[in-house]
């Protein structure tokens, strides 16, 4: 998708007169530009590619030929017993419905946070950006303790509630950061004018910067979305019941303590991937949207 | 922002009552395990699963599938909350049983062995890894865990290619020396080999083991003495000499399990040292030669140890159910099933079993264990010495560290550990 977006861009910048000579030397350079992307492109499907040829392959084949072979036949068996196994419609469910919350979730906290630091007048708020900032580099492992008690405290170890809200009060802590940012560049013309207008905060908020901000709130959710989906150790540890449980930790079935079984893990990784994949395609246009719409602000 | 704030508010409260609905009913047995189910345990117990819901019919009996890495990374907060099942298969070792053991979190089986006659099925040396000291180090104490199945290392080999080439199985380590440097000398790198994988430090320990009488592994598994190095220098000594030789591939120093494996399957290599973990998937992958295995040549001990454990977590509701459970893997009926699916059944009558890969692993396995010759894995003493031992051996693969310097650098880590215990 991306290679055709630049060969589209090079080819409209073609009908300019330029010399003989010159063309030539376009010409050339845009064959490069276009096998490097290829190159690029051919790079990032080949895990795709890898999952996929593995995951229809035999047992015997794959002991026979390794990983990077053609199939000799194609079933679909290891995809059709990873489904069963893992009870995988259940676990799409969950996943989704953690992903979706703490997407939504997530961006709300993020948003009345950012409103009150990038917009609003907090003394200190660069520290708090700061302080936010560092908190999205601590590493799980060590929060993992003390979240594990605090959940078994209030009854909610093992559901999923938790997991939503623990892992939507990380990401806001991101999600704060760059929305404040977005917002400290937000004219304040368009502030002053719905003030002079007699709007409360509130106003300001639900009816100027959330409808200017939109196309940027959709990206972060769509981000938050896919990352809580890739998220493994705090429901690994959080969601005991196998009902409860996500994509990401059922992908585990594959591995053993000293062994793995190559064609499963080809299969559960073509599985667990294809959601993030069909999502992104979805929404792909917010996405774009939103990127050059924070770009031209 | 109010029509939100219903919303997940509304999400949160379902979600709630989701997660409430799965606690009900007062009768229902919970229990869990991680092996897979194509795995010869997998296969045995889901056997003995349906035996044992027909045998309580007024019981609800729930069986979930768990994973290694689940219990691996929330073993312990499973286990001391209220979600702990009557019981469950758990890793043995000290960092593992022995940490939840000596954290009350397990219960105490001393009367169940007896009142079950387990005593009367497993020997002595099949308990060493069932017990733990109240600092949760194995050897000592009560019994908190049952293996159902043993493991060990050994070498597989193609018997195709050991036949064309007029090889008999070697029974001494001169002889698998011979038999290497024939294939070497045929062009063939004989041994594959992970070098940054287990496989690497299994062959090492396993040729050091050949090296050692039962002070020196009592020694060292216990931690007990500052490490005598002489059998890691024979060892490192024979892997220095090999790769110069030729019979370890160069390549073998970056290599994972998965892709040695890969070269032994697919016929390249003749000899692959591993656990008989790979037993059920060399019996279900490999089609085009014959295969066999046999234990590296040692006068007692090989690398290998009971297996994972059945353990009854302290809040178990149904413990006397859960024991019955226990019992009736370990009986001869399920026994014979595991081996029959190529499994090393710990207790089953040899007499009894068809499949010729499980006979055949379940007397190796009687055969060591009668003679007490578990000499375990080495990287049990000391806590990180797994990466310890790969990253060394890698370094003697690679030539950047001589056999002497090996002993020398291992040695430092593990007398560090044992002074300071």
């Amino acid at each position: 998708m991306a290679n055709q977006g630049v060969v589209k861009s090079a080819a409209m910048g073609a009908p300019k007169p330029v010399s003989r000579r010159g063309r030539k030397q376009r010409g050339a350079v845009r064959w490069l530009v276009l096998a490097l992307m290829l190159a690029l492109l051919a790079l990032t499907l080949f895990p795709f590619v890898l999952a996929l040829i593995n995951a229809v392959k035999t047992g015997p084949d794959y002991a026979a030929n390794g990983p990077l072979s053609i199939p000799t036949s194609i079933q679909f068996d290891a995809l059709a017993k990873f489904w069963d196994m893992a009870d995988y419609s259940r676990k799409l469910l969950n996943s989704t419905l953690i992903s979706a919350g703490v997407s939504v979730l997530a961006v709300l906290l993020s948003l009345l946070s950012a409103y009150a630091l990038g917009i609003g007048e907090v003394r200190g708020s660069s520290v708090i950006l700061a302080m936010l900032l560092l908190g999205t580099m601590v590493p799980q492992e060590s929060i993992v303790y003390p979240i594990y008690y605090m959940a078994k405290a209030v009854g909610l170890y093992d559901t999923q509630l938790a997991v939503i809200i623990v892992i939507a009060v990380l990401q806001s802590a991101f999600g704060t950061y760059l929305l404040a940012s977005v917002m400290s560049t937000f004219p304040r013309e368009i502030l002053e004018a719905a003030e002079i207008d007699g709007a409360s905060r509130w106003e300001i908020l639900i009816n100027v910067v959330v409808p200017i901000m939109r196309p940027t709130l959709m990206v972060l959710g769509t981000f938050f979305f896919i990352w809580t989906w890739n998220e493994f150790l705090i429901p690994v540890v959080m969601l005991v019941s196998n009902d409860n449980q996500t994509v990401s930790v059922a992908m585990g079935l594959t591995r053993g303590q000293n062994l793995s079984d190559p064609i499963l893990q080809a299969a559960a990784s073509l599985l667990g991937i294809a959601p993030t994949v069909i999502f992104f395609l979805i929404f792909q246009r917010t996405l774009t949207r939103g990127v050059a719409a924070g770009a031209v602000k | 922002m109010i029509k939100l704030t219903t919303l997940a508010l509304a999400a949160a409260s379902t979600l709630a009552l989701l997660g409430g609905i799965a606690q009900a009913q007062d009768k229902t047995f919970n229990i869990w395990w991680f092996e897979g189910a194509d795995s010869a345990q997998g296969i045995a117990w889901a056997k003995a699963l349906d035996e044992f819901k027909a045998a309580h019919p007024d019981v609800t009996v729930n069986f979930e599938q768990k994973t290694f890495a689940q219990l691996q990374q929330s073993g312990s907060m499973i286990l001391n909350s209220n979600e702990a099942p009557d019981v469950l298969q758990y890793n043995k070792g000290n960092a593992t049983a022995g940490l939840v053991a000596s954290q009350g979190l397990l219960t105490n089986l001393d009367d169940y062995v007896v009142s079950q006659g387990w005593d009367k099925i497993l020997n002595e040396g099949d308990f060493v890894l069932s017990r733990y000291d109240e600092r949760g180090i194995y050897g000592s104490g009560p019994v908190w865990g049952i293996p159902a199945n043993g493991e060990y290392v050994s070498a597989f080999y193609n018997i195709d290619m050991f036949e064309k080439a007029g090889l008999m199985v070697p029974t001494s380590i001169e002889e698998w020396e011979a038999a290497m440097d024939t294939f070497q000398k045929q062009g063939v790198t004989p041994l594959a080999l992970g070098g940054v994988d287990t496989s690497g430090q299994h062959l090492l320990a396993s040729l050091a083991y050949t090296q050692a009488d039962d002070t020196w592994i009592q020694n060292y598994q216990g931690l007990k003495e500052p490490l005598d190095g002489a059998p890691f220098l024979y060892a490192a000594q024979k892997l220095v000499d090999w790769v110069g030789k030729g019979y370890i591939s160069k390549d073998s120093t970056g290599m994972k399990d998965p892709d040695a494996a890969l070269l032994f399957t697919s016929g390249k290599a003749p000899i692959y040292v591993s656990g008989t973990w790979n037993l059920g998937g060399f019996s279900a992958t490999i089609k085009d030669f014959k295969w066999g295995q046999f234990i590296i040549p040692t006068p007692k001990y090989s690398v290998g140890s009971t297996g994972n454990l059945w353990v009854i977590p302290t809040g178990a509701k149904n413990k006397d159910l859960a024991a019955e459970w226990i019992s009736l893997t370990l009986s001869p009926k399920y026994q014979t099933e595991m081996a029959n699916a190529g499994g090393v059944a710990i207790a089953a009558d040899p007499a009894t079993i068809t499949n010729p890969v499980g006979k055949n692993a379940v007397e190796v396995f009687k055969q060591i264990s009668d003679k007490n010759g578990l000499g375990f894995y080495p990287d049990w003493p000391v806590p990180g010495f797994y990466d310890v031992l790969n990253q060394k051996d890698t370094g003697l693969f690679q030539g950047s560290l001589t056999a002497e310097q090996f002993v020398e650098e291992i040695k430092q880590v593990y007398d560090d550990a044992q002074a300071n215990q």
